[in-house]
């Protein structure tokens, strides 16, 4: 029995291999390249830590908004000339607003607590931390629950009041919206003030 | 070796890997970080993905994520281990013990809740810090800002209460 299972699990990860090669959206080597670059910007910024995302949450530590309001900034001016190029193309989740202000506040509260969030747990489950891995096998009970009560849960997020974006919007002004958006969160980055709160755990931070 | 990069920095490798990613010589996709939970629950706990409606529809996404979530671990434990030598096995992060208690109990329970919830807070948005935040507000899209409203609304009051503020200290 326990060989079957073995044998559809193995059978399994190779099919998420395959379904990524069949996707057309990147090959798994670049795929797995974009996870480790992705992974390596936020572990070197270190934006990663209890003491970031959760300081944030206390107000102790501003690196997460800081770094966070740059990067939509500066990127939502690139995609906006990328797709008026040809090179990219918009890829928009609908409003669903009991989803969004439910899941949402739901998400806010946990990161709070968890002082991680889904892509940055992986990260410090890697670094050792003990308390993350836990809480990562909370997010896959979650997942299970959330998979098995999906159509409850649709309940909850209510209908799709459609994929709509700011630049849609302002459509006859549509680079000067992308440009004084993606300006306007750079703006913000550089006004908030910065405050750090340190890991005092942390042997490899070099101030 | 270099060990850590300051956030501006980190903001603009960030956005040249968002505008790689979406581009078509990337993936043509944006970066998601949440959807492969359920992805991977699915996996571990051998559901059909004929019987669930939901496992059906992020069969894609969720292959995609899941390669992406392997090269992060993958990639964060090299580094750990070789290059910013941060691995070390703890279990409450300075921090908590700095503003919450020093209990191991409090905060192992503490993570499993927060974990559950964090995971059934993203799904229920269709998003999170990745999907939503970075890729969402990169495209200028109006759900992804009303979510980064929402979460960091949340995210600061739960921080205010959850906390205690530790002027009293020493």
């Amino acid at each position: 029995m326990m060989y079957d299972k073995d044998t559809s699990m193995i059978e399994r990860i190779f099919s998420m291999f395959a379904t990524v090669t069949d996707e057309g959206h990147g090959s798994v080597v670049l795929v797995f390249f974009i996870g480790v670059v992705f992974g390596s910007i936020i572990q070197y910024a270190k934006v990663h830590k209890f003491e970031k995302i959760g300081g944030f949450a206390m107000l102790k530590d501003t690196v997460v908004p800081k770094m966070l309001f740059l990067a939509i900034g500066l990127a939502s001016i690139g995609l906006y000339f990328m797709v008026e190029m040809g090179y990219a193309s918009y890829h928009v989740k609908p409003i669903m607003l009991g989803g969004l202000i439910i899941g949402g506040t739901i998400f806010g509260i946990a990161m709070a607590i968890f002082g991680k969030c889904p892509g940055t747990g992986p990260i410090s489950v890697a670094e050792g931390r003990i308390d993350i891995f836990v809480g990562a096998l909370g997010g896959i009970l979650g997942g299970l629950v959330f998979t098995v009560y999906y159509d409850q849960f649709k309940v909850i997020m209510g209908e799709s009041l459609g994929k709509i974006t700011l630049t849609g919007y302002f459509a006859e002004h549509q680079a000067i919206t992308a440009l004084i958006f993606g300006l306007a969160l750079v703006a913000i980055s550089f006004a908030i003030p910065l405050i750090e709160e340190i890991d005092e755990d942390d042997i490899g931070y070099q101030k | 070796m270099i060990k850590k990069i300051p956030w501006w920095l980190g903001a603009i490798f960030m956005s040249l890997l968002l505008l790689f990613t979406f581009s078509v010589f990337g993936a043509d996709r944006p970066i998601g970080a949440s959807t492969y939970v359920p992805y991977f629950a699915g996996i571990l706990f051998d559901l059909d993905p004929d019987k669930y409606t939901y496992l059906k529809e992020i069969h894609n996404p969720g292959s995609w994520e899941g390669v992406m979530l392997l090269g992060v671990f993958f990639g964060a434990l090299f580094n750990a281990l070789f290059i910013t030598k941060t691995f070390h096995l703890t279990i409450v992060p300075a921090a908590w013990k700095k503003y919450k208690n020093n209990s191991v109990t409090s905060r192992l329970v503490w993570s499993f809740i927060s974990g559950f919830l964090l995971i059934i807070g993203a799904r229920l948005a269709g998003g999170c810090t990745s999907g939503h935040f970075l890729s969402g507000m990169t495209q200028t899209a109006i759900s992804s800002m009303i979510f980064g409203g929402v979460v960091m609304l949340s995210l600061v009051i739960t921080g205010k209460l959850f906390y205690k503020d530790n002027k009293n200290d020493v």
